[in-house]
């Protein structure tokens, strides 16, 4: 046993001689549970899809290893592998976040309306338009940290490697920016040439690109260069009102009454038909989920080809406005009706529909660190861990 | 910096000349190393199995795309599937993580008067909270780099500890049992909500979502709302000890003879009960399995939540009156109250990766996981590890 210099942190030594190996008992037969498994070099890998619940066996001691499996077994198993292993990766498993919230609970007051909201994983940061700031609340308790101000009606938000960035939602619009690690106070202004009222942000790595609601509707482009300003060059070609925008790692895609894919230069690629009036959307790694606020849908549409995999309704939507997305569970907004609704996002099935109003203001929008939802409450200023 | 010989210098080339020339055969294979499958649509998945080591091909240049896959055959697939993306996806492979610990940090330092009994741990996703039944204190303990942030006072017999949403609630072990709560944010003060909220000595605490739950060890389940008050439900209960909540449905380890993992409804009714070792105690859910550790028997009873039915029952691996388990995503790791020690296990495959010895610190009980370590109180040692 040895002291950490400077700390009061002790280190034991561990017992490396009890390092054992093969005590486990009660399994039953030769390989486990499955009388027709030799105990071989395979017997650890079907234990394994069995104990993860991957494979039940064809008898509760029979595993016949020698058939072969059938495109529609292998779906029941690569359902199941992908289930299990979405559960056991989650960053909640660990914390015993077993549940659903059934309610919303202690909304956090952030002191001006909030809209939208992004995370750096540790932080959530909200754009207030309202209160022409930006804030950085603590993801473990909710508790509001830092507040810059002077970002004239910041709107959109997105947090890129310790730096913050959010739309000033005028005409023509702006982009603010600040270090996450620097002291509260104003933040910079780096473009004010944007289009007009740019109301999302999204970034692919290189530039950032902003949804201009307009009018005119348009997609603006932003460099980093060493000096201000920011160079922008604003697309208006085939756009009429754009609102959401996403990255899904090869392309930007925005809201505009339908979805659009774009090319690096904002050029439409592909025009995929939604519902109506789609809003602020969320990509679940394959999927794209558009909330169309006009249909009480939401749209299903796989990135890759644009295909349209399924139209969702019922299940609560009621005027969605936003797709939020935790790694297992897709959260759409219902400003409509004050609740949310729940997807488990792989199957697409339904969790349901939970109350989720304060004070008589319903969900907007917000995003997911992982463990949590949180959602913001539009002019009132709430925000809720969920 | 050593001469190399002509003659080695000239077999230096050679062997890197025949590298590469294996390298380029290798990469003008049809398909990565595989000369039996075509550069097509399909290349890319086989490409992606092959460098993700879930198959090896059927030989050093042949994937047979043709062939049939048996059962036998998927197992080995979809357990190798498993192992990777888990072990990929997980917080600690970005952290470089993928050590297991062959020694373990205590901090020591925990305030106390009356010397500290860390009972149980609860990770908020960032920091730790730790109760100290004898102290009636609750410690807020930096996840990152263990610094102790918060000691704070009044959660009188403070056992159970639970986090949910920038709400800690703790369990006061204490008869009837008291429950508290602590704003995370303002960073305290402990405040009680109820005197008699729940059953007499709450143990464990755990949350469905709505209701906060309480494990009774004088023989009861509580739930807890703000909205319909408190409920203790004592049908069928002898002396519960621990309790957790599956996604669906509450569990509950009962300390009657012979020991029991219990479902619950909404109600607080038994809907099944598993009859599992001798005294069990504070269970964990992996996603698929809960583990319940037998304090009495020495054994961890592994149960499928989906069915109630017993998979396995480890025995060994340095088991010596387990008490307290935790899952980072992984592994599985169990507190010897006894034994002062603890022992850990593969999740996916039940497989041993050792015990540990903790001595002199004692009493290893209510551990949690915040996905990157965990966190052990040593409710007979003033301390709280981590591993």
């Amino acid at each position: 046993m040895r002291a950490l210099p400077g700390s009061r942190w002790i280190v034991a030594i561990a017992s490396p001689a009890s390092l054992l190996i093969g005590l486990t008992t009660a399994l039953f037969g030769t390989c486990g549970p499955f009388t027709d498994v030799a105990l071989d070099v395979f017997c650890p890998f079907v234990l394994e899809v069995f104990y993860t619940g991957i494979t039940t066996g064809t008898t509760p001691t029979t595993y016949d290893p020698a058939s072969p499996v059938s495109r529609l077994q292998m779906a029941a198993f690569l359902s199941r592998t992908v289930d299990g292993v979405v559960r056991r990766g989650s960053r909640r498993t660990p914390l015993n976040k077993f549940w659903t919230q059934k309610n919303v609970l202690n909304p956090i007051q952030t002191g001006g309306g909030s809209y939208l909201a992004d995370t750096d994983g540790t932080d959530i940061w909200v754009a207030s338009r309202d209160a022409n700031w930006i804030q950085r609340l603590r993801a473990s308790d909710g508790r509001g940290l830092e507040t810059w101000t002077g970002a004239t009606a910041a709107n959109g938000i997105v947090v890129v490697d310790g730096t913050v960035w959010a739309t000033g939602f005028l005409s023509p619009g702006r982009l603010y920016g600040l270090p996450s690690f620097s002291d509260p106070g104003g933040v910079t202004t780096v473009a004010t040439n944007l289009g007009a009222f740019p109301f999302a942000i999204a970034y692919n790595g290189a530039r950032f690109f902003t949804a201009n609601s307009g009018p005119p509707g348009s997609v603006s482009i932003i460099q980093f260069v060493p000096s201000l300003p920011y160079p922008v060059t604003t697309v208006t070609t085939g756009f009429i009102q754009p609102a959401g925008i996403l990255y899904d790692g090869s392309n930007m895609w925005v809201t505009d009454g339908t979805l659009k894919k774009l090319d690096l230069n904002a050029a439409i690629l592909q025009t995929v038909t939604v519902g109506d009036s789609p809003f602020l959307p969320a990509f679940d790694g394959t999927n794209i989920w558009v909330p169309n606020i006009g249909s009480n849908s939401v749209s299903v549409v796989r990135a890759s080809t644009g295909t349209v995999l399924a139209t969702l309704s019922g299940n609560g939507l009621n005027l969605p406005a936003a797709a939020i997305f935790d790694g297992e569970r897709i959260l759409v907004t219902n400003p409509g009706a004050g609740t949310v609704s729940l997807w488990k996002a792989a199957s697409l099935a339904e969790i349901g529909t939970v109350l989720f109003s304060f004070q008589g203001v319903g969900p907007y929008a917000g995003c997911s660190d992982g463990i949590s939802f949180w959602v913001t409450m539009g002019a009132n200023g709430f925000l809720a861990q969920f | 910096m050593r001469a190399i010989s002509r003659g080695r210098w000239l077999l230096a080339i050679s062997v890197a000349g025949g590298l590469l020339a294996g390298e380029a055969s290798n990469l003008i294979g049809t398909c990565g190393p595989f000369t039996d499958v075509a550069g097509d649509v399909f290349c890319p998945f086989v490409l992606e199995i092959f460098y993700m080591g879930i198959t090896t091909g059927t030989t050093a240049t042949t994937y047979d795309p043709t062939g049939n896959v048996t059962r036998l055959q998927m197992a080995a697939f979809l357990s190798r599937t498993v192992d990777r993306t888990l072990q990929r996806g997980g917080r600690r492979a970005a952290l470089n993580r993928f050590w297991t610990s062959k020694t373990a940090e205590f901090r020591t330092d925990l305030p106390g008067v009356p010397v500290a009994q860390p009972a149980m741990a609860q990770s908020d996703g960032t920091d730790v909270w730790v109760t100290d039944t004898t102290g009636g204190r609750v410690y807020r303990v930096r996840g990152s780099d263990g610094k102790l942030l918060d000691t704070l006072t009044g959660a009188t017999g403070a056992y159970g500890i639970l986090a949910v949403h920038g709400v800690v609630y703790v369990g006061g072990h204490t008869a009837p049992g008291s429950l508290y709560s602590i704003d995370a944010a303002a960073g305290g003060p402990v405040n009680l909500i109820g005197p008699a909220v729940l059953g007499d000595n709450p143990l464990q605490l755990a949350y469905d979502g709505l209701d906060i739950w309480s494990a009774n060890q004088s023989g009861s389940v509580s739930y807890f709302t703000g909205r319909a008050g408190a409920t203790t439900v004592t049908t069928g209960f002898t002396s519960l000890f621990g309790i957790l909540f599956d996604g669906s449905n509450m569990w509950v380890t009962d300390a009657s003879s012979p020991g029991k993992l219990s479902k619950l409804d909404s109600n607080g009714a038994i809907l099944q009960s598993v009859t599992v070792g001798t005294q069990p105690r504070y269970p964990i859910f992996d996603g698929s399995n809960i583990w319940v550790p037998n304090y009495t028997d020495s054994t961890v009873s592994v149960v499928r939540a989906s069915t109630g039915a017993i998979l396995a029952t480890l025995s060994g691996n340095g088991l010596n009156g387990p008490a307290g388990v935790a899952f980072d995503g992984q592994r599985i790791l169990v507190t010897n109250y006894v034994g002062d020690s603890f022992s850990l296990w593969k999740a996916g495959d039940l497989t041993t990766l050792g015990s540990f010895d903790a001595t002199p610190l004692a009493q290893p009980n209510g551990v949690c996981s915040d996905g990157l370590d965990f966190w052990i109180p040593f409710y007979g040692g003033a301390a709280l590890g981590r591993f």
